[in-house]
C-alpha cells in the first residue's frame, strides 16, 4: 500500500474508536498528501469495518461502538467520494439495497443494525426506516435501480406486509428487476421459501452474506 | 395522581429540540459511555447479583442523569420531551407506590417492592411476548388463570382472525382486538376468577386496536390493564401518549413497557442497566404508569436469563427499589421451551434476582418468541413457587443460586432447546400437564430443593 503507514494506523484506530472527528482529520491530510481515495477505501475503510462488524457479531463490542464507526465511515466518505470525483474516477458499491420495516412495524434497530454492517461492506443502502408502505419499497426499488429489496418484520402481526410487498412487486411487473429478502423477529425461513422470497438471513452478519451471494 | 400533565407533555413534544432520530440514538450512547466510566459502573459475570447499595445508587443517578440531559423522544414530531431534575424528582415523589389490579375476590394490590422485600411478589402470567394459534390461544390463557398462584392474566399475540392475517391498522385488528379481549374475560371466569386483572390484549398494535378492546360484558374494563410502550431506547409517539389519554380518561390501570436491548443502544451491561432506569423514570413521567414491566432482552441471545440479563435484572431492580417508589415488574423471558428442563431452570433464575432485588413476577415468555404456542401454565406456576420460596433469600443467596441455575442452562442458549407446543404438553380436553411435562417440573423442584430453595407448593404424588 502506498498509503504512510503512520496514516493508515491513525485511520483505522479512529475508525474502529468511532471517532468520526479524528477520522476525518486523518483523511483530509491523507488526501492533501496525495493518497489515492480508492486504495483508503479498500485498504483501510472496508477491513477495518468489516472488523468492527465480526467484533459486533461476536460480542465483543455492542452497538454504539458499530454505529459510531459508521458515523465515522460516512464522515470520511464524502470526502473520498468528492476526491474519486475530482479525479474524474467512480467508485462502483457492491451493490444497492433498499432497505426498510415493513408497514406497520415501528421496530427498527435491527433493521438499522443490518443497514450499518451493509455500508460497511460497501453497499450503497437506501434505508427507508420504518412502517413502510409496500409502494414505498417499490418506488425507491425503482428510482434507485435497486439489486436487493430487504424488508424486516419484528411482529407476527407486521409479516404479512411483508408478502403484500412483495406481491406488489409482482403485480407491477417488478419482481424480476430486483432480488427481495427477508428477516426479523418473527421471520422465518421456511416461510420466506414459502412465499418465495429470494432469501432470509437471521441476523445482520447473515444478510450481509446473502447480499454478498445475491450479488455474486 | 397527576392532574391532565398531558397537555404540558404534548406541548413539549411539539416545543422540544428537534433532533433527528439517529443523533439522538448516537447521543445517547455517547452519552450512555460517559455515564458509565463517570460513575465506575462494572458488570462483572462472576457476581450476577451484587449486594452493593452504592452500586445501584449511582446506577440509578446515571438513569436520572441521562432522562434529564435527552429526555424521551417523540418520533412523532422528531423533537426530545424534556423535563428538569427537580421536575423529575417532584414527579417521582408523587407516583403511586401500590396499585388494585382486578375487582372483587380477585383483586390483589401490587406494590413497590423493597431489595430483599419479604413481602410476596404478584405474580403475572399468560403467553405474553409469544405467538400463540387461535385454536389454542384459548386454552393457554386458561392454563395460565387457573393456577392458584398466578394473580394476574397476560393475554397473548395471536395473528390470524377466522385463519386471516390480521394487519395493523385494519378492521380485522379492531375485531381480533375485541375477540382476544373477550377470550382473555372468558378464560378468567372458566377459571372461577372472573375479577383477576387482565394485562393487555396484544393482537393490536394500534391505539385504536388497544381502545376497541374494552367492554365491560366482554373485554378489558378500568380494573385491567393495557401497555403503552417505549421504543428503543427512551421512545415514544403519538399512538402511545394516545393510550395514555384514553386510559387516563376511562380510570384503566396503564402500564409502561419497556424493551431495553443489552448491547443495542445503551452497550453492554452496565449501560443497558443506566438506560433501564431512564426508561422507568420515562413511564413515570410521560405515561404516569400504575405499573412498569421490564422486559429487557439481550439482542444476540433473544432472552435476560443469561448473565448480563440476569446483573441488569438485579441492579436496575436495586436502584428503582432503592430510590423510587414505582411499582416494577420482571418479565421473565427466556429461550427454551415447554417439556424441557432448562425452561425451568432458565425461570427460576429470573424468579429469585427478581424477587430479591425489588420486582414483582410476570412470566414466562418462551423460546425467544420464535414458536408459536410454546408457552403453558405450569411454567407459571413454577414461577410462583419459585418466587415465594425466594422470599427471606440475601442477595449474596440469590447470587450463589443463580450461578448454580446458569450451570444447567447457560451452554444451551446458543442453540436452545424449543421444546413442544402446548397440545404436546397439556391435555387439551382437560387442560392439564400431562405427565411427561409434570414429570420433568417434579425433577427441577427437586432438584431446587437439593439447592436449598423449599418450594412449598404441590410436592410430587405418589403413583
Amino acid at each position: 500500500m502506498s498509503i504512510p503507514e503512520p496514516i493508515q494506523k491513525r485511520l483505522g484506530a479512529a475508525l474502529q474508536e468511532g471517532d468520526a472527528d479524528a477520522a476525518e482529520a486523518v483523511v483530509i491530510e491523507a488526501l492533501q498528501g496525495g493518497a489515492d481515495p480508492l486504495e483508503i477505501i479498500s485498504g483501510i475503510m472496508i477491513p477495518v469495518l468489516t472488523e468492527v462488524g465480526n467484533q459486533f457479531q461476536t460480542g465483543e463490542i455492542f452497538l454504539p461502538e458499530l454505529m459510531m464507526a459508521g458515523e465515522a465511515a460516512e464522515r470520511i466518505g464524502k470526502h473520498l467520494e468528492q476526491a474519486i470525483a475530482a479525479q474524474g474516477r467512480s467508485t462502483e458499491p457492491q451493490g444497492v439495497v433498499v432497505l426498510g420495516t415493513v408497514q406497520g412495524d415501528i421496530h427498527d434497530i435491527g433493521k438499522n443494525i443490518v443497514a450499518t454492517m451493509l455500508r460497511a461492506h460497501g453497499f450503497r443502502v437506501i434505508d427507508l426506516g420504518r412502517n413502510v408502505a409496500p409502494s414505498a419499497f417499490l418506488d425507491a426499488a425503482r428510482d434507485n435501480r435497486a439489486d436487493i429489496v430487504g424488508m424486516s418484520s419484528l411482529m407476527t402481526t407486521t409479516r404479512p406486509m411483508a408478502l403484500n410487498t412483495l406481491n406488489l412487486f409482482k403485480e407491477v411487473g417488478a419482481r424480476d428487476q430486483c432480488r427481495i429478502i427477508i428477516g426479523g423477529g418473527c421471520v422465518t425461513e421456511d416461510w420466506v421459501h414459502e412465499i418465495g422470497a429470494d432469501g432470509y438471513a437471521a441476523d445482520a452478519a447473515a444478510a450481509v452474506e446473502l447480499c454478498k451471494k445475491l450479488m455474486a | 395522581m397527576r392532574s391532565n400533565w398531558l397537555i404540558e407533555i404534548i406541548k413539549r413534544a411539539q416545543t422540544g429540540p428537534f433532533m433527528k432520530e439517529r443523533d439522538f440514538d448516537l447521543g445517547i450512547a455517547r452519552r450512555v459511555k460517559e455515564l458509565v466510566k463517570e460513575k465506575g459502573i462494572k458488570y462483572d459475570p462472576n457476581v450476577l447479583v451484587p449486594a452493593d447499595d452504592d452500586l445501584a445508587d449511582r446506577i440509578f443517578e446515571a438513569g436520572l442523569q441521562l432522562f434529564v440531559e435527552w429526555g424521551a423522544y417523540c418520533q412523532t414530531t422528531e423533537r426530545c420531551i424534556r423535563f428538569t431534575r427537580d421536575e423529575v424528582l417532584d414527579i417521582l415523589s408523587q407516583v403511586r407506590s401500590e396499585v388494585t389490579l382486578g375487582t372483587g375476590k380477585d383483586a390483589v394490590v401490587m406494590r413497590h417492592r423493597r431489595v430483599e422485600d419479604p413481602a410476596r411478589p404478584v405474580v403475572h402470567s399468560g403467553p405474553t411476548g409469544t405467538p400463540a394459534s387461535e385454536r389454542y390461544h384459548p386454552l393457554i390463557l386458561l392454563s395460565c388463570a387457573q393456577e392458584p398462584l398466578v394473580d394476574c392474566l397476560g393475554a397473548g399475540s395471536v395473528s390470524t382472525y377466522f385463519g386471516e392475517k390480521i394487519l395493523p391498522g385494519t378492521p380485522l385488528e379492531i375485531l381480533a382486538s375485541r375477540r382476544d379481549a373477550a377470550v382473555a374475560r372468558e378464560a378468567v371466569r372458566m377459571a372461577g376468577r372472573p375479577g383477576m386483572h387482565i394485562n393487555d390484549v396484544a393482537v393490536s398494535l394500534t391505539c385504536a386496536g388497544k381502545m376497541a378492546a374494552f367492554d365491560q360484558a366482554a373485554g378489558l374494563r378500568p380494573s385491567d390493564a393495557v401497555l403503552v410502550s417505549q421504543m428503543v431506547e427512551l421512545k415514544t409517539d403519538f399512538d402511545q401518549l394516545s393510550r395514555v389519554a384514553h386510559l387516563y380518561n376511562i380510570g384503566a390501570v396503564t402500564v409502561d413497557l419497556m424493551t431495553p436491548l443489552i448491547g443495542g443502544i445503551g452497550g453492554g451491561a452496565a449501560g443497558t442497566a443506566v438506560v433501564s432506569v431512564a426508561e422507568h423514570l420515562l413511564g413515570a413521567v410521560l405515561y404516569d404508569a400504575d405499573y412498569h414491566m421490564f422486559s429487557i432482552t439481550h439482542l444476540q441471545n433473544v432472552c435476560n436469563s443469561d448473565p448480563m440479563g440476569l446483573w441488569c435484572q438485579a441492579m436496575v431492580g436495586q436502584a428503582l427499589a432503592r430510590n423510587t417508589r414505582i411499582v416494577a415488574l420482571n418479565d421473565i423471558y427466556v429461550v427454551s421451551g415447554p417439556g424441557t428442563k432448562e425452561l425451568l431452570y432458565e425461570c427460576a433464575a429470573g424468579a429469585i434476582v427478581g424477587t430479591v432485588c425489588g420486582f414483582n413476577m410476570q412470566g414466562a415468555g418462551t423460546t425467544g418468541g420464535f414458536k408459536t404456542d410454546h408457552t403453558t401454565g405450569l411454567e407459571a406456576r413454577f414461577i410462583a413457587e419459585v418466587s415465594e420460596a425466594s422470599l427471606g433469600l440475601r442477595r449474596q443467596d440469590a447470587d450463589a443460586l443463580a450461578h448454580e441455575l446458569l450451570t444447567r442452562y447457560q451452554s444451551t442458549l446458543a442453540n436452545p432447546n424449543r421444546g413442544r407446543p402446548f397440545s404436546e404438553v397439556y391435555d387439551v380436553d382437560t387442560v392439564q400437564p400431562k405427565q411427561e411435562w409434570l414429570d420433568i417440573y417434579y425433577s427441577v423442584k427437586e432438584d431446587l430443593g437439593r439447592l436449598g430453595l423449599s418450594l412449598k407448593h404441590a410436592p410430587r404424588p405418589s403413583r
